[in-house]
Order: C-alpha cells, then sequence, then structure tokens
C-alpha cells in the first residue's frame, strides 16, 4: 500500500515537474539548464530515499524496481532509436572517426590515471576491482549528451560547422561507452566470473547484440501493417519491459540491450513519425520518476578521496576532451582548425551517464560499488552545473570567426 | 507474422524460466519480464481471440490463466501479486469511461423502459441469488461450510454480481458491429445506468454483507445512516474529482493522459484508504465531465490513450490469479450460476420490458443484451477477497470462473441480437474502437 501510494506521489510530482521545469528558459543560465536537465530530481530522490526523510524505503524500492529498470530500457531505447544509419550517413566519415578516437583517449586516459590513483586510495582492494573502476570511470567520462546543445541552441545565432560538429560528436558519443559497457558486463558477468572467462564473455557479447536484435525484428513485424496508437504503445512498452527485464535478470546491462533494441527498430521501421510523439510525451515522467528512483537509491558519500576523485575527474574530463583536439583535427584531416576551447562544449554528462552509473550499480554489487555511484553521480551534477558556462561563447566565437 | 511473434516471445519466456539458464541468472526476480511478457503475450492472444468473433479481454484472461502460476509457471505467484499494484488503476479508469458514457438526453428519452427493467432485473436477480443460497445450502459444499448469516452474505453479493453487465465489452461489441436502432441505444444505456446502479448497489450491499458476515454486531439505523453517508460522500468525492478533471480540461489541457492516470490512481488509493467507494466516485466524476462541461470527449480521448496497457496487464493478471485449485472444486457451482443467471435475466428484462409497455421483441429479446461481464464485476470480486478474507478468495475464483464464461457467450449472444434485430451494419461507417 505504502510503495503504491509512494508510487503515486511520484507520478505527482513528475508530472507536475515536467510542467515546470522542462519548460525552456529564455535566459540561459547555468541554473536554468540543470533544472532543464531534470537532474535536480536526483536530490529530491535522496530527500525522500532511506537517507533523507525515508518514505522511499528499500522495502518501497524493491517493489517500485520494475520502474528502475523500466527507466533504463527507456532510456536505452530512446538514444538507439535516434541512431539511424541514413542519417548519421549524411556526416563525413571523418566524424565517426573523431568521435571513436576522442572516445578512446579518454577511456585510455582516465582509465590509466585512476588504476594508479585508485590503487594508492584503497589499497586493501583487489588489483581487478580497481582497474573495473577505473575503466567503468573512464567510459562514464566519455558519455556527453545532446540536452545541453539543444537547449543553447536558440542561442547560438550562426549555426556553423563548429555546431554541426558538436552536435554529432554529443549524439554519437554515448554509443561508444554503451557498448564499452556491454564489453565489461559481459565479460565481467556476475555470478558465473570464476572459469572460461573469454569463452563466456562472448557468449554474452553475442547474447547482448542478438537477443535485442531478434526483438527489434520482432517490433518491426508487428508494426508492418497499419497499426493503432494504443497498439503501438502497447507493443513498445512491453517490448521495453521485456528487453530490459531479461537484461536485469541476467545481471547484463539493460541500457545497452534496450539501445540495441531501439537502433534495430529505427533503422528497420516506416513509422518513426509515429513513435516520436509517443517517445517525447512519455520521456518527461519517465525521466523524472528514473531520476527520484536514482535519488533514493544513492548511498550519498563525501569523504576525502570521493572529493578527491571529483575533482580529478573533472580536471581530466577537461584535459581530455580539450588537449588533444588540435592534433586529432590534424591527423583527420579537417578542412578547418580544431582548438582546444572547442572541448569545451563536451563537458555536460546528462542522463545516458546517469543510467551509465545506475547500469553499473545494478550489475555490480561490490565493495566499491557505492564509491563510484557518488563519483560519477556528483561528476555527473558539477558537470551539468558547470559546462554551460564556456559552451555559447566558445561556439559563437567559433563559428563567428571562421 | 503476429503467430510467429507469439510463438517466439512464448519461446523466449520458456527458456528465460528455464533451469538450464539458471547459473546465470540473478538470484532477485524481476517483475519487469512478467510485466513485459505479459503485455506482448496476452495483447497479441487477445487479437487472435477477436479473430474469432470474441472480445479481446477474454484473451486477455486466457492468457493470464495459460501462463499463471497454476498451468505454465511463466508468472509466479510473486509476479502476480507484484503486478495488481495495476488493479485499481484499471478499474478506476473502467469506472470514469463508464461515467463519460453516460448521456442525459438519451437517458430522458428511454428513462421508463431503463428504469423498469434495471429494476426488475436487480430485483428478481439478486431475489433470485439469495433464494438459492438458502435452498441450495445443503447441495453445494461451498455454501455448506458457511453460516446462515455467511451464507446470505455470500448470496447478496453473488446476486448483485450477477446483476452487473460489461458496458465496456457492451460498447465494443456495438462498435465492432456499426450497430444502430432502439435495440442498440436501450441495451447501451442500460448497461452504463446499470452499472452506475451496481455499483451504488455493490457499496450497500458490501457494507450489509459485512455486518451480516461478522457476528456480534447488531442492526440498527446508524448501519443505514453510514452506508448512506459512505455513498453520499463517495458521490461527493466524485462530484470533486469530476470538477478538478472540468477544470483541467478547460484551463490546463496538457498532458492530460498523464493527469488523469494519476488522478485515477489517487482516487483509487485515497478513497480505499479511507473507506469510500473509488467505483462510484470514478463513476460520478465520468458522468458530471460528460454532461456538465463540453470536455467529454477529450476526457475519453485521454483515457483511451494510455489505458490499453493497463487493461491488458489487468485482465491478464486477473486470470493469472485466478486458483485453479479452488476452481477445480467449484467449476458445477459456477456453472449452475450461469444458467440460473441466465434465466433470471431473461425473467427480469421481460417482466421490466412488459411494464413499460415495449414492443415483444424487446420484452423477449433483448436479455440477451445484458450476458456479458468483466471490469467492473471483477473489480467488485477484487473488493470482496479483500474484505472477506476467509472466503473472498474461493469466493474471487468461483466469480471469476463465471465472469469468464459470461465474458465468452455474452458478446456472441448481443451480437446474434443486433443481427436479428437488423440493427448491426446500420451505421455509415466502422470505427475501430480504439481509434
Amino acid at each position: 500500500m505504502k510503495a503504491i501510494l509512494v508510487f503515486g506521489l511520484i507520478v505527482l510530482i513528475a508530472f507536475l515537474g515536467s510542467r515546470i521545469f522542462f519548460k525552456r528558459k529564455k535566459a540561459f543560465l547555468p541554473l536554468s539548464y540543470f533544472f532543464f536537465s531534470g537532474l535536480v530530481y536526483i536530490f529530491l530522490g535522496l530527500l525522500l530515499g532511506e537517507r533523507g526523510l525515508g518514505i522511499l524505503s528499500s522495502g518501497v524500492l524493491q517493489d517500485l524496481s520494475p520502474l528502475v529498470s523500466l527507466g533504463l530500457g527507456w532510456i536505452g531505447f530512446l538514444f538507439g532509436f535516434q541512431l539511424e544509419l541514413k542519417y548519421i550517413r549524411k556526416f563525413p566519415r571523418k566524424y565517426i572517426g573523431l568521435s571513436f578516437l576522442q572516445y578512446l583517449i579518454i577511456v585510455v586516459l582516465v582509465g590509466a590515471v585512476l588504476a594508479v590513483v585508485l590503487a594508492y586510495l584503497f589499497p586493501s582492494q583487489p588489483s581487478f576491482l580497481l582497474y573495473g573502476m577505473a575503466v567503468a570511470l573512464g567510459l562514464f567520462i566519455s558519455l556527453n549528451s545532446p540536452s545541453l546543445l539543444n537547449f543553447a541552441s536558440p542561442l547560438i545565432p550562426q549555426k556553423g560547422d563548429y555546431y554541426h560538429l558538436a552536435r554529432f560528436l554529443v549524439s554519437v558519443s554515448g554509443f561508444w561507452g554503451v557498448c564499452g559497457l556491454a564489453i565489461i558486463a559481459s565479460f565481467w558477468h556476475f555470478p558465473s566470473l570464476e572459469s572460461q572467462v573469454i569463452v563466456k564473455g562472448l557468449i554474452f557479447v553475442l547474447a547482448l547484440v542478438l537477443f535485442p536484435l531478434l526483438m527489434g525484428y520482432m517490433f518491426h513485424f508487428l508494426t508492418l501493417k497499419k497499426v493503432p496508437e494504443q497498439d503501438l504503445l502497447v507493443y513498445l512498452l512491453g517490448l521495453v519491459f521485456f528487453t530490459s527485464g531479461v537484461a536485469a535478470y541476467f545481471n547484463l546491462p539493460s541500457l545497452f540491450i534496450c539501445m540495441v533494441l531501439g537502433l534495430t527498430f529505427s533503422n528497420l521501421t516506416r513509422v518513426q513519425e509515429k513513435i516520436y510523439p509517443l517517445l517525447l510525451s512519455t520521456e518527461k515522467p519517465f525521466t523524472i520518476i528514473f531520476l527520484i528512483l536514482v535519488g533514493a537509491l544513492w548511498e550519498f558519500n563525501l569523504d576525502t578521496r570521493v572529493v578527491f576523485l571529483v575533482a580529478l575527474l573533472l580536471l581530466l574530463r577537461v584535459a581530455g576532451y580539450t588537449l588533444p583536439l588540435s592534433p586529432l583535427g590534424r591527423i583527420l584531416r579537417f578542412s578547418y582548425p580544431l582548438p582546444s576551447v572547442f572541448g569545451f562544449c563536451f563537458q555536460s554528462s546528462g542522463g545516458i551517464a546517469v543510467a551509465f552509473i545506475v547500469s553499473l550499480k545494478l550489475i555490480y554489487q561490490l565493495p566499491l560499488t557505492d564509491v563510484f555511484v557518488s563519483v560519477a553521480l556528483i561528476v555527473t551534477i558539477l558537470s551539468e552545473i558547470l559546462s554551460p558556462w564556456p559552451l555559447k561563447g566558445v561556439l559563437v566565437k567559433l563559428d563567428t570567426k571562421k | 507474422m503476429n503467430i510467429v511473434v507469439l510463438i517466439v516471445i512464448f519461446l523466449l519466456m520458456f527458456l528465460v524460466r528455464s533451469s538450464f539458464l539458471a547459473p546465470f541468472i540473478n538470484p532477485g526476480f524481476s517483475p519487469s519480464v512478467a510485466i513485459g511478457f505479459t503485455l506482448i503475450f496476452a495483447f497479441l492472444i487477445g487479437k487472435r481471440i477477436n479473430r474469432l468473433k470474441l472480445p479481446q479481454i477474454t484473451g486477455f484472461i486466457l492468457a493470464g490463466i495459460f501462463c499463471g502460476p497454476y498451468v505454465l509457471k511463466f508468472l509466479s505467484i510473486k509476479d502476480v501479486q507484484s503486478l495488481q499494484l495495476l488493479d485499481g488503476l484499471a478499474l478506476s479508469l473502467i469506472a470514469l469511461t463508464a461515467g463519460g458514457e453516460m448521456r442525459i438526453s438519451q437517458l430522458k428519452r428511454d428513462r421508463k423502459a431503463i428504469l423498469l427493467i434495471l429494476l426488475f432485473q436487480t430485483v428478481i436477480i439478486v431475489a433470485g441469488f439469495m433464494l438459492f443460497g438458502l435452498v441450495g445450502r445443503s447441495l453445494f459444499p461451498f455454501f455448506a461450510n458457511r453460516t446462515l448469516a455467511q451464507g446470505m452474505a455470500l448470496s447478496l453479493l453473488l446476486g448483485t454480481l450477477a446483476t452487473a453487465t460489461s458496458p465496456s465489452t457492451t460498447i465494443a461489441v456495438i462498435t465492432e458491429s456499426r450497430a444502430k436502432g432502439k435495440y442498440t441505444d436501450l441495451i447501451l444505456s442500460t448497461a452504463v445506468v446499470k452499472d452506475f446502479i451496481v455499483i451504488c448497489l455493490f457499496a450497500f450491499n458490501l457494507s450489509f454483507a459485512r455486518f451480516l458476515n461478522f457476528p456480534g454486531q447488531s442492526f440498527d439505523a446508524g448501519f443505514i445512516v453510514s452506508i448512506l453517508e459512505e455513498v453520499g460522500i463517495s458521490v461527493l468525492l466524485g462530484a470533486g474529482v469530476g470538477g478538478a478533471i472540468i477544470l483541467y480540461l478547460k484551463y490546463i489541457k496538457t498532458e492530460t493522459a498523464i493527469f488523469i492516470l494519476g488522478i485515477a490512481f489517487f482516487t483509487y488509493q485515497i478513497s480505499r484508504s479511507l473507506g469510500y467507494h473509488p467505483l462510484l466516485i470514478c463513476l460520478v466524476a465520468g458522468f458530471l465531465v460528460e454532461n456538465f462541461s463540453s470536455r467529454g470527449e477529450s476526457l475519453i480521448v485521454a483515457i483511451e490513450k494510455v489505458s490499453l496497457p493497463i487493461y491488458v496487464v489487468f485482465f491478464a493478471i486477473s486470470g493469472a490469479s485466478l486458483d485453479l485449485n479452488a476452481l477445480e472444486q467449484s467449476w458445477l457451482l459456477a456453472l449452475v450460476f450461469v444458467l440460473l443467471r441466465g434465466v433470471l435475466k431473461f425473467s427480469g428484462t421481460y417482466v421490466g420490458a412488459k411494464a413499460a409497455k415495449e414492443e415483444k421483441g424487446v420484452q423477449k429479446k433483448s436479455w440477451a443484451g445484458f450476458i456479458s461481464q468483466a471490469g467492473v464485476a471483477l473489480g467488485m470480486a477484487v473488493i470482496i477477497e479483500g474484505t472477506f478474507p476467509e472466503w473472498g478468495r474461493e469466493f474471487k475464483a468461483l466469480v471469476l470462473a463465471f465472469i469468464a464464461i459470461n465474458q465468452v457467450i455474452g458478446p456472441v449472444l448481443l451480437q446474434r441480437l443486433l443481427v436479428k434485430m437488423n440493427e448491426a451494419g446500420k451505421k455509415g461507417s466502422g470505427l475501430d474502437i480504439r481509434q
């Protein structure tokens, strides 16, 4: 009963919140973007959770676990659905190359630095765990959110090459990061870690790709004939619930599996124009419910090691996105220079990063998981507050200059 | 192609639940799998059943029974319990829709026939079932194990349930048949008004049955006052909820589907916890929006936008929660009740139509339009199960069997009636019920 009422309360907050905070603010202020991104609901969740008012107790959270799974699946599906190959093919190949190289550099840089730092900070933990966490944080930093650019878009008068390049990069960067998550989850699969890691890992990778592919084809077959909107909602909800549920059941990342589902369906179907309004109308409340639950699940921790790691990650993020840009531009033979300041367009993490964090938390209930969650969530929140500051200036300056 | 998807999803669920993959699973159960599978599987079964000229909800219920904890065990008892979270939401939406389908103008025109048919159907059916409860006590163990007062309470509630007709099924069949005419209007109006009457009657009879069932309570005038108070406050709350919906649809307009979902959810949970009647509240709210504002259409559209997935899970879980062990013992009684209800429906309709001086056809044939049963009757069974824990579960199993049979034969009878009375296909164009 309590779970039901709390769920109702969350739905109401989600509903009211979606009306208040998702409205586009005219002024381009970092705080207004923070509200726009909806991350403020993490704090609400923290307040309602066991560490706050205790309304969202662990029992209630257990009852509401399908919503977390659905939230992850929904974000994954939405992200994958936007990756239409015919749209991506319109961009020059070097854009994809830059995106992948950026991802590699970030993961290697952050992973390598943190492998050393974590061993120093947590000397009693086994090395495989520390390396895993280092790579996970690297993947996390590689994720960007397109929301900030969407939010800033009306304030950028001249949308030139830099704007379009930035938009492409933030839109596809999540793909690499989520694929990385799937590879980690397959080869570090719990509870079957003990033996034949490579063989089992390959089987899981295969299952992670083939299962959502099959579901995507099924969704396509179901919508081949003219389907009423209500039927479409049943198929969409049913397949996302089932796919993300199966992933959770086998301790695999719902985010990846539903991203592949979305990607497959998006590239097969001809009913995109029917699906988009459906996704958009449900996105806001789903996101808010998800963020509140994330806040409630958060074992908030702010010791000196966490603070140090947060500061280090923010610095690595800036360094990783700014410093390699010029050489990368030359290697990939861009017709215009890629100055370091352009890297300030990639400092926002957004909802996909939160989903990534939750996916990892659900899969790995390990000693350092809560430290990872605290560090990553604080970095995400700070990034959303700080990233809007330089963005507009950089894009306006670069495109005007060009 | 849907059949291929149906088979694939079935095989996938079989694989997921098989012991072969057990070493790889998360020890915590995953209700998301259950929700997803139920939605797709039950919906596709509903569509197949629909091709056999049966309503989709029969398919949802059958899919639930088939995959539930007593047959294939794809859905565990824990899954079923966690998915019952949606019961209140589905019932509120059904009651809101039923209220929204009642129009004052139509009611005024057919009021004499509607009221007399309703009166005689209700009196004859409730009295018939109570008489059966008294006479048949020694014949059926279901009654024999109870005290006289409990048996009376049971019969009273069975009679009330037997009176109910499903307006949603009625509307669905009429729309599918593209029917138009005197019979169509009369059956539709009576089914919808009856929904309101049955909900009120259920509120009274539930309180009365509570008094009969729990010994040591004496009957006094205060009891009736408290029933009147419950119903009165429920009607007032319904007016308040209806007013809030009208204001919202008039001034805010956006995100109406989510707003209606929230309203339906809260109305059910809060009113139940305060001891009022959520179905009555939602019915009154829907009636008000339809008849005292210009927003009735918006309300129905908003509900139709989001309700289908909820109904699919609701009906499928109703099927899955059917205790087949209890049913095994009471199937004969369920069949007897179906026959008894049919005879009493015919008698009630005949006497009512005759008293209203309706033509012979209405007197003799229109009973066939009142057989189907679904949401509201199921909702009542759920409430009874919660109110009388000592026999509620067995009662619900019996009632579900009874409803399932009625729900299979009801639409077929209604459709045949409409064809026979030459009213089917009289509407210009076909309209998908969900469009």
